[in-house]
């Protein structure tokens, strides 16, 4: 929910608390690694926005009550130029729905992290009385986390009478918290640990810190996915945005990458044979207009340049009446190629009909004459 | 052709005086420009320049009263402006030169701009009429708080707790709000509560309606329908949008295309209208990095830096962790990725582990220079330093110079980007179909109560008569569908030949076959083109620049009618060398050649007869001429050279005509030096031109026509104030009696607007000869569109005319058709070019100069094309 201006704005903790908040859940993300990630409350998405740097992550969701402030900044959630020009290995999807946390629905199961930041302080009585069975008895992510303000701080926030936030229904005590997440976790089967951050000043520790949280953890085993189809249950959400980033597991974007990375290779190993070949003609037979029908430069000529791939004999490229081949043998070696086919075959399954192949399919077929032909 | 692919390369326009002073980099100042700076931390009370307003004239009809439109323009709060340019991409110029009135200022234009010879063509353009609702009217209020709120979203917060009087729809930037719909009162007061339970009144006060065609209102339509792309997952680049999502690879190039659109919503002769039309990004699937490494491995160590700094300063990069792109100003060989800076918070934390922490980007090359680009943002009063940028986190974007000499490269590109009409009409239809088509998008546009016409805005031209071309005794028409003559004057004379009686033809050992082919070639052309020709002396060098600059200099002398070099590649630095002897210090007229351009048996021919053509311009020669009916007039043609790599200096081509029949032209041109404005250089160069006249035709001319080229988007306010001021100083000088009449007309090839011909049931390109100037002209201008030239494939883009001073009263109709003459003047192309031939000469000529010579050529020069 909405970051409370006041941590934000008197500056008394540096980096602000919000950030701290977001840190915290970044580090929670570095720690267990979880593929699909919920933030209940997404707000403005920034939370969001910080955790699709995540390598890990693959979903991404965020549920807020409100859609024109997540609308605000939900563009910063689709995928950027770069994104499409060098398509990651990992998929990630981002999507936001429009809903309360007091409903369930199907598109919320199956999360390893659920994330609430200063969510529950907001819920009107009859709402957080619903939450815990939303959360972690329909949801029931491995792990949950769970932040709202410690009351006991409030006297140290200048200005601060009653709550931090107009719209907060309630602020607990470390006691208040403490026994409504423990009661929680009894009933779902999890364990939970206490923490927070915002340090309260030296010698008041007792305050505790100025945003509590609670890292919930399922003692039981992953849910069979049988086990979710029993939670039938209809859908609710509204989606109001959904990104799907390009990605190399997705084959289309694979195929592209690994037909550019083919062809520039390609194109660097024909260029500097016949540059090898231009240098050689100059020098050794100048008036000979004849060119010799067979070339075989030495890999030396570019194989630094490419990261030196091992060579065998009979994966060497050569000319042939205005035709270079290159044999896909010595394309695959190269790292780059190698690495996003993984396998010859899928590399041949790939590249078939898009490059000119010779007549036995073992080679890639460049034709000099395009070189000669500039206006 | 005499196989330059150089003089291909475009120079590409950017407005001098732009460029910051060199940077200093130091961590202090570098914090603030990196992007993770979170742009709410401007103040929004700041006093910006208030943004220009529209003069004083309207559209048509709708007239309201002047004093309301100038404040409307005035009270646009910074906050606001800054919205505004957010969403504009971060540019704070006015592109569209929106309050430079200059039609006022042109008394015989006030009632009608609009010519009438030539036949009537039914056209469509890429516009579509803003349909607004009647009585459109934007509501501006102002907000005030009390006790006063300092922070812009605590302000916003409290404002839109009353969300049931605002309505959803409105648009706040911390102290202006506009709403679609009225308020009941003029004054509205509501009470907010802080979450410190403090109570703060708000007064909302009715400050300005704005009809629909004020400069405000037109800012925000623009603003909302960028709103409206990005909601159709469009990504902006720059200032225009694109889909991503379906992409065009040329992976021999390591390109990828975008497809997309340019839009601009602004008020034109009769109504409000938006313009759009397809636009193509070509992205680079490499980094910097990646770049860098390969252009290692090309030039090796010793030339390393030399080459990057030429390859890549001035080009714009895209950063991969945000959508941001940056222009690179410089390279900084010292730092690396492990420099620290300092950041919002006082910390020290180096690059590599910032974008590992706050974008996960890992940097693998700790090794690697860093680039810098001077941000031109301003935000506020805040200092901006330069931005560094980490070369592996950057890709490259556009096109350089080398890929735009690649002829296979632009031909590989130009199938995917060069539409034909049809095809750019479906196009743009698609833009219109997915705005119609995305409910989101339809609701926001309900919102605010505003449609687009569903069709191409449809209108009429005119097509003027084709010119006769008139050749040493004869006159004859051409294919107007063509364009083109090259056909019709096989056989005819030059008007003016010149003699080769004494020249040098210059080779190497391996072209002397090559150089024997061109004399006896250009032995059998030259008769009937009515040169009388000698033979050449005829020397052999070694292929190498100073043998050629050596046998140069001991065989010119001042007899030599021009010098004929074959060269054995297309290697700039040898053309640069013997272009710059033979410009400067050595002066006569020169002609390079490439060798491979003539080793084609079946073109050589037609190779010679051009580049006998091109000699006897060079040699001062004159080929052809149409019918001037003007008299003692000097026509002016001015183009620019931004020089982006060495040196950053800006070059002027200034071409005047020195005849009557206009096959003449002096050319001189003025280079720009540090913190000097061009136009000073200009006055210089219009005063010889004046005394270069005087002594050709013993009079002065009385009539000027000047066509500017060059002028960037948001200069023509410099070119109104400072420019013509200076010319006509400069006319003063001459003396007291002296008092031509003048005009100003700024010329611009790149726009955005097409024109379409429904010709035997298809969309064509519109025949040569079109004139528009109705509905997509600006009422405050006295402006004209032209189609000069034909197009073989693609679509054809009409030039701007915009006539910005006028004390010549040549009626509309006589500027329109004076011009579209002054398009088949080009001596090096036998057809009718895009521009006014001094235009193009203009730009030969400071492309020469900015290219290959570095300076201004001699004197003895200027009364010959030398530089063709």
């Amino acid at each position: 929910m909405a970051k409370n201006f006041q941590e934000q704005f008197t500056g008394i903790f540096t980096p602000p608390l919000y950030k701290q908040r977001y840190q915290f859940v970044k580090d929670i993300v570095g720690k267990y690694k979880p593929k699909k990630v919920a933030d209940l409350g997404c707000s403005d998405c920034t939370l969001l926005w910080m955790l699709k740097f995540c390598s890990c992550i693959e979903v991404l969701a965020g549920v807020d009550i409100c859609t024109s402030v997540m609308k605000e900044k939900m563009h910063r959630l689709s995928p950027l130029p770069g994104d499409y020009l060098q398509p990651a290995e990992r998929r990630l999807t981002i999507t936001l729905h429009h809903g309360s946390v007091a409903h369930k629905d199907p598109c919320m199961l199956g999360f390893d992290l659920v994330t609430c930041i200063e969510l529950i302080e907001h819920l009107e009585e009859s709402e957080l009385e619903k939450f815990p069975e939303v959360v972690f008895g329909f949801m029931a992510p491995s792990i949950v986390v769970i932040s709202t303000p410690n009351s006991e701080f409030n006297p140290l926030l200048p200005g601060v009478t009653l709550f931090r936030h107009p719209d907060h229904k309630f602020e607990w005590n470390q006691a208040q918290f403490q026994s409504w997440a423990l009661e929680t976790a009894r009933c779902y089967d999890y364990s939970v640990e206490f923490t927070g951050v915002g340090h309260p000043p030296t010698g008041m520790k007792n305050v505790g810190f100025c945003t509590q949280i609670g890292v919930f953890v399922r003692k039981y085993p992953q849910t069979s996915q049988s086990a979710h189809s029993d939670k039938s249950t209809e859908a609710v959400y509204k989606t109001v945005f959904k990104a799907v980033y390009p990605s190399l597991k997705d084959e289309k974007y694979l195929q592209n990458a690994v037909i550019s990375e083919v062809i520039f290779t390609a194109q660097i190993i024909k260029r500097s044979m016949l540059d090898h070949l231009v240098s050689e003609r100059e020098e050794y037979n100048y008036d000979a207009t004849e060119r010799k029908s067979e070339f075989q430069p030495s890999m030396n000529c570019f194989s630094e340049d490419l990261g030196k791939p091992v060579v065998e004999k009979s994966m060497e490229p050569f000319v042939n009446r205005d035709v270079v081949y290159i044999p896909l043998k010595t394309i695959f070696s190269f790292p780059k190629v190698n690495q996003l086919c993984g396998t010859f075959e899928k590399l041949c399954k790939l590249i078939a009909d898009k490059v000119t192949l010779s007549s036995d399919g073992s080679a890639m077929m460049l034709n000099t004459e395009h070189e000669n032909e500039e206006n | 052709m005499t196989g330059r692919a150089r003089a291909r390369a475009r120079a590409r326009g950017r407005p001098p005086g732009q460029e910051a002073a060199t940077p200093a980099v130091g961590a202090a100042s570098l914090q603030q420009a990196l992007p993770s700076y979170p742009p709410g931390r401007q103040q929004p009370q700041q006093r910006l320049r208030p943004p220009s307003v529209s003069g004083e004239r309207i559209g048509h009809g709708e007239q309201m009263p002047q004093d309301q439109d100038k404040t409307i323009g005035l009270q646009i709060s910074a906050g606001f402006q800054k919205l505004s340019i957010s969403d504009r991409g971060g540019r704070q110029r006015d592109f569209h030169d929106l309050g430079v009135n200059t039609r006022q200022g042109i008394e015989h234009v006030q009632e009608s701009k609009t010519g009438s010879s030539g036949s009537v063509i039914k056209l469509t353009a890429n516009y579509f009429r803003l349909t607004s609702r009647p009585q459109w009217v934007l509501y501006q209020y102002h907000v005030g708080y009390m006790p006063e709120m300092e922070a812009r979203r605590l302000r916003s917060a409290l404002l839109f707790q009353h969300e049931e009087l605002i309505g959803r729809t409105h648009a706040f930037d911390g102290s202006i709000l506009f709403l679609p719909r009225k308020l009941e009162n003029k004054v509205t007061e509501v009470f907010s509560r802080t979450r410190s339970g403090e109570d703060v009144k708000i007064t909302i006060t009715l400050t300005n309606e704005l009809p629909p065609n004020s400069p405000t209102c037109l800012q925000f339509y623009n603003i909302i329908f960028r709103r409206l792309l990005k909601m159709l997952n469009l990504q902006q680049i720059g200032r225009n949008y694109y889909n991503p999502s379906d992409p065009i690879n040329i992976p021999n190039h390591r390109l990828m295309i975008w497809p997309g659109f340019t839009s601009s919503i602004l008020q034109y002769e009769e109504s409000i209208m938006l313009c759009t039309d397809v636009s193509h990004k070509v992205l680079r699937s490499e980094t910097v990095l990646d770049f860098m490494y390969s252009l290692y491995y090309q030039v090796g160590e010793l030339r390393f830096r030399d080459a990057c700094a030429k390859e890549l300063i001035g080009v714009i990069v895209l950063t991969k962790y945000n959508n941001r792109t940056y222009r690179v100003d410089d390279i900084d060989w010292e730092a690396n990725p492990q420099c620290t800076f300092k950041r919002a918070d006082g910390s020290e934390i180096s690059y590599v582990d910032y974008y590992k922490k706050q974008y996960n980007q890992e940097i693998t090359d700790l090794n690697q220079p860093v680039l810098i680009s001077q941000s031109k943002r301003k935000r506020g009063t805040m200092m901006q330093g330069p931005v560094v940028l980490i070369p592996e986190l950057c890709f490259l974007t556009g096109l350089t110079e080398k890929m735009r000499n690649d002829f296979n490269m632009m031909k590989d590109l130009a199938v995917h980007t060069r539409l034909p009409p049809e095809q750019r009409e479906h196009e743009i239809g698609r833009l219109i179909d997915y705005i119609r088509k995305d409910d989101s998008v339809q609701k926001e546009l309900r919102d605010w109560g505003l449609s687009f016409d569903s069709k191409l805005l449809s209108f009429s031209g005119r097509v003027v008569q084709g010119e006769k071309i008139l050749q040493s005794g004869i006159a004859f028409d051409y294919n107007p569908q063509f364009a083109d003559w090259s056909k019709e004057m096989r056989g005819a004379h030059l008007i003016c030949a010149k003699p080769l009686d004494n020249w040098l033809l210059v080779y190497t050992r391996r072209n002397y076959d090559i150089a024997n082919t061109l004399l006896q070639t250009l032995f059998k052309v030259t008769p009937s083109l009515g040169m009388r020709m000698n033979k050449a002396t005829m020397i052999e060098v070694d292929d190498r620049t100073e043998a050629y600059l050596r046998v140069l200099q001991q065989s010119v002398t001042t007899d030599t009618n021009i010098a004929v070099c074959i060269l054995s590649s297309s290697r700039k630095d040898k053309y640069d060398a013997i272009k710059k002897l033979l410009c400067t210090d050595c002066p006569i007229p020169s002609q390079c050649v490439i060798a491979r351009t003539l080793s084609k048996p079946q073109t050589v021919v037609s190779i010679a007869t051009k580049i006998a053509l091109q000699m006897n311009c060079k040699m001062g020669g004159e080929l052809w001429s149409v019918e001037i009916p003007l008299k003692q007039v000097m026509i002016v043609g001015i183009d620019c050279y931004h020089d982006t790599l060495s040196g950053k200096q800006s070059i002027a081509g200034f071409v005047a005509s020195l005849n009557q029949p206009i096959t003449r032209w002096f050319s001189r041109c003025a280079l720009q030096g540090r913190g000097q404005e061009l136009a000073d250089g200009l006055k210089a160069c219009l005063q010889s031109a004046l005394r270069e006249w005087y002594k050709w035709n013993k009079y002065l001319p009385s009539r000027i026509i000047v066509y500017r080229d060059g002028v960037g988007d948001g200069q023509l306010n410099t070119l109104v104030n400072y420019e013509v001021p200076q010319f006509l100083d400069c006319l003063k000088s001459i003396g007291k009696e002296y008092n031509p009449k003048l005009t100003v007309i700024v010329v611009k090839k790149r726009v955005n607007t097409r024109f379409f011909a429904r010709i035997g049931g298809t969309l064509k390109n519109p025949p040569p000869g079109t004139v528009v100037d109705v509905e997509v002209t600006r009422p405050e201008w006295y402006d004209f569109f032209i189609v000069s030239q034909a197009v073989r494939n693609g679509c054809v883009a009409p030039t701007h005319y915009n006539v910005i001073y006028d004390t010549g009263k040549l009626k509309p109709d006589h500027i329109q058709r004076l011009t579209y003459k002054l398009c088949h003047l080009y001596y090096n192309w036998p057809g009718v070019i895009r521009v006014p031939a001094p235009c193009q000469y203009a730009h030969k000529l400071a492309f020469l100069v900015g290219q290959s010579i570095h300076r201004e050529p001699n004197l003895l020069l200027s009364d010959r094309l030398y530089y063709l």
